[in-house]
């Protein structure tokens, strides 16, 4: 079932990748719209940073597992993607954290995005299981997979409601 | 990129036609600014200079090249790939000040082809 709305913006779903796992928690994200912000400023000059100062917004930042989304301008979202490759640190906190964006996904809607992470994530799971040294550990994993649903997956009567919602937000 | 050339009658003359549009474009504008005299090098350097401030690194790398650059009349004829006309041309308009001074650049023609 495709709703028939018009969505303006692209929400990048992207990872931070860290080397210290701790420094995720230093993260907020007007530090993460800071770098990107001076990242497209460097990359594409005073016109990329004008497009990043319309639209763009960090909708979601997850400090537990670095996930973070991202809202562009649909018109120039590639252009500024282009930028990302180019984030080395982020400044938080009065801190240097060095990282990079790995961009996982490219969606209309923050659903798509959401349903997507939640497959990612069962991904995941499913690639740890192997490596798990005791049973505890497994069953701990098993119950995490079993747990993985998307929230109204099945009621598809609601679906539109909640899509309708993430539209008007804009 | 393939073009088709055929003589016309006995005058003489070609006619060339690009099937696939040209890779480059050829732009002949002015500079404005009547104080200082510069050369074909400051020339390039002050236009990438105003690539840069708008269209940052993306903008400075930009493939261009100054064909040919009279010092008295400070007329040029740059020569860009198509794809990067819309932001050499809007970098020069946007171009305002040579070290601290004003200054202004006048596109004179724009064209396909550079004859």
């Amino acid at each position: 079932m495709v709703p028939h709305i018009l969505s303006f913006a692209r929400y990048l779903l992207c990872e931070v990748n860290v080397s210290d796992m701790n420094d995720l928690f230093l993260l907020n994200d007007q530090a993460v719209a800071a770098a990107v912000k001076a990242a497209v400023a460097r990359i594409h000059g005073d016109y990329g940073a004008a497009l990043c100062s319309i639209r763009f917004q960090v909708k979601y930042l997850n400090a537990h597992t670095g996930i973070v989304f991202l809202r562009f301008p649909k018109s120039c979202y590639k252009l500024l993607w282009s930028a990302l490759p180019f984030i080395t640190h982020i400044n938080s906190r009065g801190q240097k954290i060095p990282c990079f964006l790995n961009c996982l996904h490219v969606g209309g809607t923050i659903r798509t995005c959401q349903k997507f992470l939640i497959r990612y994530n069962t991904q995941q799971l499913h690639r740890m299981l192997p490596k798990c040294k005791n049973e505890g550990e497994k069953q701990q994993i098993r119950q995490a997979i079993l747990g993985c649903f998307i929230p109204g997956g099945n009621k598809e009567a609601c679906e539109d409601d909640i899509e309708c919602e993430e539209d008007e937000g804009e | 990129m393939t073009s088709v050339r055929e003589k016309i009658g006995s005058s003489g003359f070609h006619r060339t036609v690009l099937k696939n549009g040209s890779p480059y474009c050829y732009m002949k504008v002015c500079l404005l600014d009547q104080e200082t005299r510069l050369n074909a090098v400051e020339l390039k350097s002050l236009i990438i200079t105003g690539l840069k401030d708008l269209h940052g690194e993306v903008g400075a790398a930009l493939p261009f090249d100054v064909l040919k650059f009279d010092e008295g009349s400070l007329t040029a004829v740059l020569r860009v790939c198509s794809g990067g006309l819309v932001k050499l041309w809007s970098s020069l308009t946007l171009q305002g000040y040579y070290q601290s001074q004003a200054c202004a650049f006048r596109v004179l023609q724009v064209s396909r082809f550079n004859l």
